[in-house]
């Protein structure tokens, strides 16, 4: 749903206002914003955006990664420059499409943050499902040590997402 | 080389198989919008506004609805493209092509083409569609590999394939429920309210035939789409692919 309400509002968007992207077509960018591990493939075709969430191994134009606040910031039309400046971004590949992709998304008026709220709101929900199954399956080992550990883990989810097992678990998959 | 293939579970000559499937939908045209909204609780609608929702299709858009029976969809894209757009509703059964003439006339909508049409050759030119959508068609379709070329063939550069088809269920008790359900509670819906409990033995047979979701996707991707995903809707019972010709 997340990626479908981004994909919905661009083309719209494009649609609306007549913008040409043909400057885009046939390009493939991936974003990942690494903290929240979240990994987007916009494709631009026949003047139409696609976003979908794996490339089927195939070449990307650029690579970007960023974090949760520059995401965010994108879509707020912050300029591309200062992003760049402040090293809350890292472009692997076209530069310049990288720009073009970033000046969409400014004009988008997407919510994102309420998206984004969504997305990472099914992680934890995720994650504490997780939990909850590793103590299901923890009947045999020792009452203490366990709740030790389930006490340090979910302090670290808490404080430190990115830093907790299930987050590098969900990472790796 | 296999010259059967299954119907329901049986096994039946490739030949046959198409005058068989066309044998349940002559049977069952007349009660088809009825016997979805029963079977499904009227989710089927549901399902089926998340495809439109997926289509990313827009005013001008030239739209292909394979097996669009009743025409549910066509009036949903019809409404999407306007005026400048084009909508076809294909299906390979005529019975089901007259109620949605009927269907569409009743909505007040002349302007989509019905094409009488297998999908396994479908009747048009190369790159002539925005998008093709088939739902709940393709497990009746005998050779499903070339029907997707065939799709593949007719979509534009850019243009998307949604495939709306009942699929596997992840979980394993809403497995047990809807297994007890589409073998027990679906013919026997389909005895009482169309006297026909056999097509509806039918449709829960084709259902456990149908490729699952990954090999769905993998079909996709051989037909020569470069981009292929699929949502689970409802737990599985229902998924949605979507394709794009690169």
């Amino acid at each position: 749903m997340f990626r479908l309400a981004i994909e919905k509002a661009l083309n719209h968007m494009v649609n609306v206002n007549d913008i040409n992207i043909t400057r885009l077509d046939n390009s493939l960018v991936s974003v990942y914003v690494d903290d929240i591990d979240l990994r987007l493939f916009f494709l631009c075709l026949n003047s139409r955006i696609f976003v979908i969430e794996n490339s089927e191994q195939k070449n990307t134009n650029v690579d970007i990664t960023l974090n949760k606040k520059a995401f965010l910031a994108l879509f707020k039309g912050i300029s591309f420059e200062d992003l760049i400046e402040s090293e809350d971004i890292e472009i692997n590949g076209s530069i310049k499409t990288a720009q073009q992709l970033a000046d969409l998304l400014a004009l988008s008026s997407i919510d994102i943050e309420e998206l984004i709220s969504q997305y990472t709101g099914d992680i934890i929900a995720h994650q504490l499902g997780q939990t909850l199954d590793r103590i299901k399956g923890s009947s045999s080992q020792e009452k203490d040590s366990f709740v030790e550990n389930l006490k340090n883990e979910f302090t670290t989810l808490l404080i430190a997402p990115s830093r907790s097992k299930f987050f590098k678990k969900a990472r790796s998959r | 080389m296999d010259k059967t293939t299954h119907f329901g579970f049986k096994q039946v000559d490739v030949e046959k198989k198409q005058g068989l499937v066309k044998g349940v939908f002559d049977s069952v045209a007349g009660k088809y919008d009825l016997m979805n909204d029963v079977m499904s609780m009227g989710t089927h609608r549901l399902w089926k506004n998340y495809t439109i929702s997926s289509s990313n299709v827009s005013e001008g858009d030239h739209v292909l609805d394979i097996a669009g029976g009743t025409g549910d969809l066509a009036i949903k894209f019809r409404k999407k493209v306007g005026e400048s757009g084009k909508v076809i509703l294909s299906d390979i059964n005529g019975s089901m092509l007259n109620e949605g003439r009927k269907n569409l006339l009743n909505h007040g909508i002349i302007d989509v083409d019905f094409v009488q049409a297998n999908a396994e050759s479908l009747p048009f030119e190369d790159n002539t569609f925005d998008c093709v959508s088939i739902a709940f068609g393709l497990r009746n379709v005998t050779n499903k590999d070339v029907a997707l070329q065939q799709m593949y063939r007719v979509l534009k550069k850019g243009g998307t394939l949604l495939i709306l088809e009942f699929s596997k269920v992840e979980n394993e008790m809403l497995k047990k429920i809807y297994d007890l359900y589409s073998f027990n509670v679906i013919p026997k819906f389909g005895e009482f309210f169309a006297n026909d409990e056999d097509s509806y033995q039918y449709l829960a047979e084709s259902i456990r035939k149908h490729p699952d979701q990954e090999t769905l996707k993998s079909m996709a991707l051989d037909a020569g789409f470069g981009f292929c995903e699929y949502h689970n809707l409802t737990g599985g019972i229902v998924a949605l692919h979507k394709a794009i010709k690169t």
